[in-house]
């Protein structure tokens, strides 16, 4: 053993430079202070990420869009496929973990100010990946093809239409057509396994070569302290382990929830039948769908959804763009606006999402 | 015109002004002289004849009533001028507006007195109404009622009284050319069979209490029978055959039961057209014939039944059971089913215990045909019984979580093979009996087999689900350990 792995690295050597895999395993360095355990959730996104992309291929081999072959071939996966609906559980449930977990890594990183400069691309293309995440949720949801999937499509797509102008046209485009139909799964389909994947891995790309080039971002309460006060632990081996570690519990926790509450397929849709009672989106939606619940019909005589809906767009570009208003202040680091904005979202989304769950 | 002449034209017109505006004049306020009537009896017409013996001249009505003009001018010109109202024979579609005036809606002397019912809007909202607005060929009062010399309804010499009814409706309804510019695809045959059924028969002895036309169709608001509202509409016929039927009283003179309507809402039949309004299920006409309608004979009820249930008796027709029956002057089906009542038809109905038909005739464990009524009962339970106990194990394995929705959705082709093998019990022959159960069998073992399966699965991933768990919480902690190891060293090497 100990032979062949001197053998093979003399003959990587022989023919590649691999002095800057060297450096990086030996100088990498990451931040020990209280908050280093919210570092880990960029690792468990990867981690979940990966478990998508290899159940996703697995799917990909048994699925088959139609009207006719979408649902029997998600059922003809859990049923008949060796171990297919544990494939198709875990699937399921990663894709919610991964969400949730690109969530909790976001707020991490804007509580602990780590999109300041110089790192203002890590947090946009960061954004983007979460908005990807949840473009992939979107477009995966309806691809059983069950009740529940066509009439939150339905109920998702028909908000879009409220926008003014571009509205019906932008809801057009994504339903390719006027109503959801079977084009409109084969639309999601084409971007759940192939546009988005692909511009997904392209983004957490970026987004990784970011991180390398200019190391894991310190904390706030770093600057101005000395030597005695940074304390680090090398990335190799000591942080990758532990991560390791984390995706061995993660790993865990997914197959208890996919084995012990499978997830459902429900019934096959009938785009005649009247949408079911109490028709809600993925909880990762709710917090907007049920926002939009409480605004009135009418504001200032627009209407109140396009109003909701614009105040989200304007809420999502402001949280994109971060790094552009959050100033510092004279007296120092500290921008406390920041944290109450913070603060502020996180109730918001847990209160609505409780709402809405209700 | 003399002086005496005026002063009767004078006192005709206060009399006729008194009278309400519109409607005939009351009785009493008949014009002094009625010249139209006096001349037309003079001149020997007919229906001044028929007049003076009509319900109405009696009432106190006038020739002027219906034809207009003046009945008090002597003189025939100014008498029938139109001037004076004169309208002459009345259009055939302006007849039902005309009675009207006092048989209709409008206030009027005789409503009272007569006890006059609104049978013009009655007669213009049902089928008859509508036919006259189509074609003035249509018939309209008198078509039914007859004109100057219209007797009162309860008078044997009317038209419309019961004995005479079902001719008059005939006139037309057995009248195919006639028929045929209003309702081609109506037969016309409904009169002779009439005459063919007890109805008929007994009202041909002059029994004015049967039903006729009018008792089941209605008078004047005859609607089609495919209207909801007509009482013989398919789900109205057993409530309107039972008006008479479920009447202890008024059935008392013919000595049949009354129990029928009651049996028959009660019974399969009932049920579906009744409460789930299932047009196809059968109603007293059904069985009974509606026009010529009499009891089936005892000969004749598999024939009855076989109008639906063709497959049952023609195999009923082949069976042992066929000529066994017929030898004992057994009414068929309904020695097994019932008549009126028939209850919807179970498995328990083969067999030899109590609540089994079989055990009427085949009694006890020493009958020749025992054996193969336990076998037929063995071969339907193992469908009907089978079929449960594998929904209960598939119900279970969906508590479990598992998806058995194909399996489940399998056991429909039971369904069709419970009827098929019930249908072939009429036979009494084993092959045929199994092989119309053996697919429902067959799909019932399947489905068993995914139901065991599902919940064996079920445990099966619940203990790979320890074994992985259990592995990679070991992977886990050799982690773990591995760490501690590697900072242990790291903190002896940065002490050194």
């Amino acid at each position: 053993m100990g032979r062949t792995k001197d053998r093979l690295e003399k003959a990587l050597r022989e023919r590649y430079d691999l002095s800057y895999l060297e450096h990086l395993a030996a100088e990498k360095k990451v931040p020990v202070f209280r908050g280093s355990f919210w570092y880990y959730f960029g690792g468990v996104s990867l981690f979940l990420f990966i478990v998508q992309v290899v159940t996703g291929i697995l799917l990909l081999m048994y699925y088959q869009p139609g009207e006719q072959t979408a649902f029997e071939s998600v059922r003809f996966i859990v049923t008949r496929v060796k171990f297919g609906w544990l494939i198709r559980s875990i699937h399921s449930w990663s894709a919610n973990l991964m969400i949730f977990s690109v969530f909790v890594h976001m707020f991490s990183v804007y509580f602990s100010r780590a999109f300041r400069r110089p790192r203002e691309l890590t947090w946009y293309s960061g954004f983007l990946l979460l908005a990807l995440c949840l473009a992939f949720g979107f477009s995966g949801y309806l691809l059983p093809w069950n009740t529940l999937s066509y009439f939150a499509t339905k109920v998702g797509t028909q908000m879009i239409s409220v926008v003014p102008l571009v509205g019906p046209t932008l809801m057009e485009v994504m339903r390719a057509g006027k109503e959801v139909s079977t084009a409109t799964l084969t639309r999601f389909f084409g971007l759940h396994v192939a546009v988005l994947p692909a511009v997904f891995t392209l983004v957490l790309g970026a987004h990784l070569m970011f991180i390398q080039l200019q190391g894991i971002a310190e904390p706030e309460s770093w600057e101005g302290a000395g030597a005695e006060r940074r304390r680090t632990m090398p990335f190799f081996p000591n942080f990758v382990l532990r991560d390791l570690l984390l995706w061995l519990i993660v790993l865990n926790v997914l197959a208890i929830l996919a084995v012990a509450f499978p997830w459902e397929l429900g019934r096959k849709v009938d785009p005649l039948a009247s949408a079911p009672a109490g028709i809600k989106p993925e909880w990762y939606f709710l917090f907007m769908y049920q926002s939009l619940k409480f605004f009135p019909a009418t504001i200032l005589g627009l209407e109140g959804e396009a109003v909701g809906i614009g105040l989200f767009g304007l809420a999502g570009l402001l949280w994109f763009l971060v790094p552009l208003w959050d100033a510092r202040t004279p007296a120092g680091a500290r921008n406390r606006l920041l944290t109450y904005v913070g603060v502020g979202a996180v109730g918001f989304i847990i209160v609505m999402t409780i709402v809405g769950l209700r | 015109m003399t002086a005496r002449a005026w002063v009767l034209a004078a006192v005709a017109a206060v009399a006729a002004g008194l009278a309400l505006p519109g409607a005939p004049r009351a009785e009493g306020a008949r014009a002094a002289v009625d010249h139209c009537l006096g001349c037309h009896a003079e001149i020997g017409s007919p229906e001044a004849k028929g007049f003076r013996a009509d319900v109405h001249f009696a009432a106190g009505l006038t020739c002027a009533d219906c034809h207009g003009g003046d009945p008090a001018q002597e003189d025939q010109d100014q008498a029938m001028s139109p001037a004076r109202g004169y309208r002459g024979r009345p259009r055939p579609e302006a007849i039902p507006a005309l009675c009207g005036l006092c048989h209709g809606s409008s206030p009027n002397r005789f409503q009272a007195r007569f006890r006059l019912d609104d049978v013009a809007s009655a007669f213009n909202s049902g089928a008859h109404g509508a036919a006259l607005k189509a074609d003035p060929k249509g018939p309209q009062c008198v078509s039914c009622h007859g004109v100057h010399g219209i007797a009162p309804v309860k008078d044997p010499r009317s038209p419309v009284y019961p004995s005479q009814v079902t001719k008059t409706c005939a006139h037309c309804h057995s009248d195919p050319a006639y028929m045929k510019t209003f309702n081609p695809g109506l037969p016309v045959d409904q009169y002779a069979k009439y005459l063919t059924s007890v109805h008929g028969q007994r009202n041909a002895r002059g029994d004015a209490r049967v039903a006729t036309c009018v008792s089941c169709h209605s008078n004047h608001a005859v609607l089609r029978v495919r209207d909801p509202r007509s009482p013989v509409y398919p789900t109205r016929v057993p409530g309107t055959c039972a008006r008479c039927h479920s009447d202890v009283r008024y059935m008392a003179d013919y000595h049949i039961p009354t129990n029928q309507y009651d049996d028959y809402r009660r019974s399969v039949h009932g049920i579906a057209l009744l409460r789930n309004s299932d047009l196809n299920a059968p109603a007293c006409n059904t069985c009974h014939g509606n026009h010529g309608a009499a009891p089936p004979g005892v000969g004749s009820v598999e024939n009855v039944c076989g109008l639906c249930h063709q497959a049952n008796a023609e195999l009923f027709d082949k069976s042992a059971h066929k000529e066994a029956f017929d030898r004992r002057r057994l009414p068929g089906c309904v020695v097994c089913h019932g008549n009126h009542r028939v209850a919807p038809p179970t498995d328990a109905l083969v067999g030899l215990g109590p609540g089994s038909t079989c055990a009427s005739c085949h009694r006890g464990a020493g009958d020749p045909a025992a054996a193969k009524i336990l076998r037929t009962r063995a071969l339907l339970d193992s469908l009907s019984l089978g079929r449960e106990a594998v929904e209960k194990q598939l119900s279970r394995a969906e508590q479990l979580g598992m998806d058995v929705s194909e399996a489940r959705y399998s056991l429909k082709q039971v369904n069709q093979a419970q009827v098929e093998s019930r249908v072939q019990v009429h036979a009494l022959e084993m092959g045929p009996l199994q092989a119309s159960a053996a697919p429902g069998i067959q799909v019932i073992s399947k489905a068993r087999l995914a139901a065991v399966e599902a919940i064996r699965e079920y445990y099966f991933r619940r203990q790979g689900l320890g074994v992985a768990t259990l592995i990679i919480t070991v992977l886990a902690l050799l982690l773990y350990l591995k760490i501690r190891q590697i900072e242990r060293r790291q903190r002896k090497d940065e002490a050194r």
